[in-house]
């Protein structure tokens, strides 16, 4: 390998924190607003010029998976406190409240028609189309509330690092390379890119066949007549899957959801998958952006032309961020992997309780996936938390824990218990869990009560629905 | 636990930065600059290394909703751009992704035309008042593209033209050996890495690989200038425009209050209408009405106010108009531009640098490198309708293996607020492209090419230059 050595430089302290949050997705946001909100002085570093991630720029707006099987509401937090902002707005898309959880088969079908997120296992399930331009506007005031020190259009590229300590982060901007110091460290960038420069045990490789092997190249369609479009798919089913199909042989993209938001009527969402070599690799990057933007151009040009409710329509927007699912995955103090997606018994330090939705009987008997505080927390690194997919998982974990609302209660439980513990004046590694714990329930976390042994068997209807893997 | 204030600096250690790529010439910034730098290089035989920090090429005009180039005439209606701009137009309208007035508009002050075009989209841009014919408004050769087509279309160029493209990758440092510049420091996913050039272009608007480099600059903004403000585009949707009109038209008190109520909020009180032909439902909000705020478009700080503020201004703008304004009962936003507009930055102080006398000096320069219309300066316009531009505004004092090809180039503020846009961006890069190819072919800087070579090779390439004596 070829080097060139870089010559030694003073750097510039553009801020010293306690806490620094590296990345404003779903995972930055949540570890942000609850380390500010418990006191501690933030600063949240964000590459784009607004906050959210796949969210918001990337244009996944789904926050799915809310309830369980049984129609309880196992993701709260600030996901909702996110939802009912939007609410406030009439910028959001759910199923109904009194539906969740509900096995009517005209209810079901109902709401599968109306998205493909609001149902799984037979069941309505708790889930959220939102808006991401209202989105974009929420979560900068929830940071701003919070009394985070926010930079936009700054990327932050390095860990400082000081043995096993971590006393800041790297960040270029138009204003220059300059540092943060913290005395917390929280890697939101989704694809741990301080753990090479920190010497982070990880992981990267992920079979073709996984959903989070593909990136993605989200876009918009404007001026489209709806009501044309599902007539006409409705009265000629036929040849509307043929024209899908004619759609993929053209180039573009055959299938395409509804926004489903009050007032969008005439958009229409593309959503896509395209294998590559890494999901860190500059040049992969770059490959799949052209491709993307090729393959949207060509869909735009053929539905025009052929599918009825969409002559006027236009490419609104492609996604300003590129679609990544999955990079790096710590190995950290507890490494979750295949054999916890069959554990029913919560961990002591159990911060979050995920619905397990998308593996079929699987699923069913194994409802809920429970999150350890110590899937966040590297090994090596004293004052360091993962608060992003990148925490610590094996892939088949991954594949199906790492989505828009995950990330927010990794970032939860990170900024809480990056306060807690300098408020403590312990480590994050030696924040006292209880205390952690009872802090999460009050912001509105459900928890599991840890003491009871559980011995749980599925016992409800058979499935009928078979197991599938869904394209987010 | 409070915050403090910042304490001077870190030390980091010297290491070793593994190198990604060795080339003849590599551009950092793909917008209109690094495009047109990157194909003209590429084209001309050199080995080009393109690297842009969004997922897509062209800057303000696609990423800034900024999809408009201007100017391309001068008020008489005469065309001055032409080149890689002209170029792009004629593939963008192959897509049905261009529209401008029709070519036997231009210069035009037939009312009913005029009136055409005023209504059209984006009006003002179409039209200038003609002084020399007691002040008629005429029609300009103005095009406006569609941006999400125009990315297409621009990494089609790129790649056709065999540069090699990296995006979501940041250029941010100048690799440096005394006063040669020999490469640059990248950040990506892939971590910091270094490419290697004999040529590096700057082409990021701000001159960020400039100023480690050690060339001179000036950084200075003055406030009253549209070069200091900062925008975040916001477009609107589903609006039902002929009703709003009739709004207008027909209660134009009640409008007016109305936008009066929603100036007091903090809103936007003007759009502009119907962006693209293909886009009827659709309004355009650009931030920094009415007043501009102080602002500085190199300070992280300051773009991260800006961009927050412009986004709360933007939802009670759509708030507002959707619950009082007739036609906006179905609007949303349908997107933020996804790179903050920014309108000028450091300029570089170059072998020559333009300023206010070169609006009036008529001078063809021996190393002209594109002719650009002077549209927006009246009287002095009526007079001197075209200026010359010389290739030595993009080539910085002292520092070798460096050219500039963006709005960083050599000029003063007042000049540079003229002639800082997309098509002469475009112009500047396929010049400094083009001359980065030549020097490597013979062997000398940037600084040295032979301006008659390069003259001759612009000419080839449909850029429109006057003899030179």
């Amino acid at each position: 390998m070829k080097t060139i050595k870089e010559s030694a430089r003073e750097t510039r302290v553009a801020r010293e924190a306690d806490v620094v949050v590296v990345g404003g997705g779903p995972g930055g946001i949540g570890a942000a607003v609850s380390a500010a909100r418990n006191g501690a002085d933030t600063v949240l570093i964000e590459r784009y010029g607004h906050l959210g991630g796949m969210g918001t720029g990337g244009l996944v707006t789904i926050i799915p998976q809310l309830t369980d099987i049984h129609g309880k509401q196992q993701i709260v937090g600030l996901t909702q406190e996110w939802i009912d902002r939007l609410i406030a707005r009439n910028a959001v898309d759910t199923p109904k409240k009194e539906h969740w959880g509900s096995m009517d088969p005209e209810l079901v079908k109902y709401y599968f028609q109306r998205s493909f997120f609001y149902t799984r296992l037979d069941r309505v399930v708790y889930a959220a189309l939102i808006d991401a331009e209202i989105s974009k506007i929420i979560l900068n005031e929830m940071v701003e509330e919070a009394g985070v020190k926010v930079y936009c259009h700054a990327w932050g590229t390095e860990p400082i690092m000081e043995g096993n300590h971590c006393k800041g982060v790297i960040m270029e901007s138009k204003s220059g390379r300059q540092a943060v110091l913290a005395k917390v460290v929280i890697d939101s960038t989704g694809d741990g890119d301080l753990f090479p420069y920190a010497n982070i045990e990880c992981q990267t490789d992920i079979p073709a066949h996984f959903r989070i092997a593909n990136l993605a190249v989200c876009f918009w369609v404007a001026g489209v007549d709806l009501k044309k479009v599902m007539d006409f798919r409705q009265n000629h089913m036929k040849e509307f899957v043929d024209l899908m199909r004619k759609a993929n042989e053209y180039g573009g993209q055959g299938g395409f959801m509804p926004s489903n938001l009050p007032d969008q009527e005439s958009i229409v969402w593309f959503h896509s998958r395209y294998p590559n070599k890494s999901q860190i690799d500059v040049e992969e990057l770059t490959r799949v952006e052209f491709l993307g933007h090729k393959i949207a151009g060509k869909t735009i040009e053929f539905y025009r032309k052929n599918v009825p409710g969409f002559e006027k329509a236009f490419l609104v927007l492609t996604d300003p961020q590129l679609g990544t699912r999955s990079s790096r995955r710590m190995i950290g103090e507890y490494w979750l992997t295949e054999k916890d997606l069959s554990n029913n018994q919560p961990f002591e330090d159990t911060i979050a309780i995920f619905p397990d939705l998308d593996r079929g009987q699987d699923s069913l008997d194994h409802p809920n996936m429970y999150i350890p505080y110590r899937a966040l927390l590297p090994k090596n690194v004293d004052n360091f938390l993962v608060a992003c997919r990148a925490f610590s998982s094996d892939m088949h974990v991954q594949d199906y824990f790492n989505l828009i609302p995950h990330c927010i209660a990794f970032g939860e439980a990170a900024g809480t218990a990056s306060a807690l513990a300098l408020s403590a004046g312990v480590g994050v590694k030696n924040v006292d869990i209880k205390a952690l714990q009872k802090q999460l329930a009050k912001q509105g976390v459900p928890l599991p009560d840890v003491t009871i042994e559980v011995n749980y068997k599925y016992e409800g209807p058979t499935l009928k629905t078979p197991s599938f893997i869904p394209p987010h | 636990m409070s915050a403090r204030p910042s304490v001077g600096t870190i030390t980091e250690t010297a290491r070793q930065i593994k190198v990604f790529r060795e080339a003849d010439v590599v551009v950092v910034g793909g917008g209109p600059g690094g495009i047109g730098a990157a194909v003209a290089a590429a084209r001309n035989g050199a080995k080009t290394v393109l690297i842009e920090r969004y997922g897509h090429l062209g800057g303000m005009a696609t990423g800034g909703l900024v999809n408009i180039l201007p100017n391309l005439s001068d008020i008489s209606g005469k065309q001055h751009i032409f080149g890689l701009t002209q170029e792009i137009i004629d593939r963008m309208e192959k897509r049905g992704g261009a529209f401008y007035p029709k070519k036997e508009h231009w210069g035009t002050t037939d009312r009913k035309v005029v009136e055409y075009y005023n209504n059209a989209n984006m009006g003002n841009f179409y039209i200038r008042k003609d002084p020399n014919i007691g002040g008629k408004e005429r029609v300009l050769y103005t095009a406006v593209v569609d941006p999400e087509i125009l990315k297409d279309e621009l990494n089609d160029m790129v790649q056709e033209a065999g540069a090699d493209l990296l995006l979501h990758s940041w250029g941010t440092r100048p690799i440096m050996e005394g006063n040669t510049v020999k490469g640059v420091f990248f950040e990506s996913k892939s971590g910091r890495q270094a490419i290697l050039a004999k040529v590096v272009i700057d082409s990021t608007g701000d001159g960020d690989i400039f100023v480690e480099a050690g060339a001179e600059f000036d950084g200075s903004l003055d406030n009253k200038r549209r070069t200091a403000w900062l925008a975040l585009i916001t477009w609107v949707t589903d609006v039902d425009i002929k009703k709003a009109d009739d709004f207008k038209a027909s209660q134009p008190e009640k409008y007016a209050e109305l936008i009066q109520e929603l100036i007091k909020l903090g809103g936007y009180p003007h759009y502009m209408k119907g962006i693209l032909k293909n886009q009827r439902n659709v309004i355009w909000y650009h931030s920094f009405q009415i007043q501009p705020e102080a602002s500085d478009p190199k300070d992280v700080s300051e773009l991260t106010r800006v961009d927050v503020r412009a986004r709360k201004r933007a939802l009670i703008t759509y708030e507002f108009m959707k619950k009082h304004v007739p036609g906006f009962e179905n609007s949303f936003i349908m997107q933020t531009g996804p790179q903050l507009g920014t309108q000028g930055g450091r300029r570089v102080i170059g072998e020559y640098t333009l300023s206010d006398k070169d609006m009036v000096s008529d001078e063809v320069f021996e190393d002209t490198i594109v002719v650009l219309a002077n549209n927006d300066n009246r009287e002095i316009s009526a007079k001197h309708p075209a200026l010359c531009i010389p290739y030595r505004c993009l080539v910085p004092k002292e520092v070798d293996g460096l050219l500039v090809a963006c709005r960083a180039f050599s000029s003063t503020e007042s000049f540079n607020q003229w002639f800082n846009i997309i098509p002469p961006c475009i112009s500047y890069g396929q010049a400094a492209g083009t001359a980065a190819a030549l020097a490597l072919d013979a062997s000398v800087q940037p600084r040295k090419v032979d301006y008659k070579a390069l003259h001759k090779n612009l000419v080839n390439q449909g850029v429109n230059l006057p003899e030179v004596k």
